[in-house]
């Protein structure tokens, strides 16, 4: 079981609602993943478009919804986000992104830091985007963030875990639950992630731009399932030279 | 009274309540934020919002994202 905060969760994968071709496939898909912890954003409203029913079919899932402050790009306009979210939302959940470069949408750790200290002041249960610096991720800890998500690699990128040596110290440092955000492009990722200790990982873009998302999401929740069995069972440890799994006797020699 | 919806100056008339402007506009509040004058107004109090002349009314709306 996954506990933030107050909740426990059964599901380990945290997904992004983002870039799914209609609401109906988002919809299966959610359900395909049994995430019960799914992101979104929130934008100015468009006054002569159609407004889009979202919210109903995410209501009847019973899932905790999870706002972002994507688009902040200071500390400022992040608070004014968050509390746009918790009023057309109705829940304090929080997860904090503060990204200014659109290039490679790398989460800016000073205005991250600030918003965290006084969102969590103002009664949010804060889970910051962030990079993968252990330094920060335990400051983030001490200003009360109900956990961290350090990334992987770029937002969308798909890389996988091009900073896994940091997680490795995060995760050891950690007395919060470490969710890996960003950048995993393939099940495999989320295991190895799943492997290194992570609490739970963050997925959007390798499902939803998928060719199937539905079948994708239910590989990453397998690839998760795999990964937590591994930790809780304990890798061997790694060698630099072989060590036979087999007796290696000579009485083949007197042949 | 004159105000500004997401950068439309609207008049209204026959509105006084935050409320009744959403209702004029016919707009679904499932989802829905607003901000008067850059300050967060919660959905319990727009039933008694009083708008004011030259307000800049800005809405906002949960979509999808990652």
């Amino acid at each position: 079981m996954l506990t933030i905060a107050d909740k426990t969760f059964h599901s380990r994968l945290l997904l992004g609602s983002g870039k799914f071709a209609s609401p109906q496939l988002m919809q299966q898909t959610i359900q395909a993943s049994g995430s019960q912890l799914v992101t979104l954003a929130i934008k100015r409203l468009e006054l002569n478009k159609p407004q889009d029913d979202l919210l109903t079919p995410l209501r009847a899932l019973k899932i905790q919804l999870l706002p972002n402050t994507s688009g902040a790009k200071t500390a400022k306009e992040a608070i004014f986000a968050a509390e746009l979210s918790r009023d057309a939302l109705q829940t304090n959940w929080l997860k904090l992104e503060i990204h200014p470069d659109p290039r490679y949408l790398m989460p800016d750790p000073i205005e991250t830091l600030a918003a965290a200290e006084q969102l969590v002041k103002l009664g949010f249960v804060v889970l910051p985007y962030c990079s993968a610096d252990p330094v920060l991720c335990k400051r983030l800890e001490q200003v009360g963030c109900a956990a961290v998500m350090p990334l992987a690699a770029a937002i969308g990128s798909n890389q996988g875990l091009q900073t896994r040596a940091m997680l490795e110290i995060i995760i050891e440092q950690a007395t919060v639950p470490v969710i890996i955000d960003a950048g995993l492009g393939a099940p495999s990722h989320a295991t190895a992630a799943m492997e290194l200790g992570a609490a739970a990982v963050l997925v959007n873009t390798a499902i939803a731009a998928s060719s199937d998302p539905v079948a994708m999401a239910s590989a990453f929740t397998q690839a998760i399932s795999a990964g937590r069995i591994a930790y809780k069972a304990g890798l061997a440890a790694t060698q630099p030279h072989a060590l036979a799994s087999s007796p290696l006797t000579d009485f083949l020699a007197a042949l | 009274m004159h105000i500004m919806l997401n950068d439309t100056l609207l008049q209204l008339t026959a509105v006084s309540t935050l409320a009744q402007l959403l209702q004029q506009q016919q707009l679904n509040t499932e989802g829905l934020a607003i901000a008067v004058n850059n300050n967060v107004i919660a959905k319990r109090i727009w039933q008694e919002y009083q708008l004011q002349n030259l307000d800049q009314i800005q809405l906002f709306q949960i979509v999808t994202g990652g």
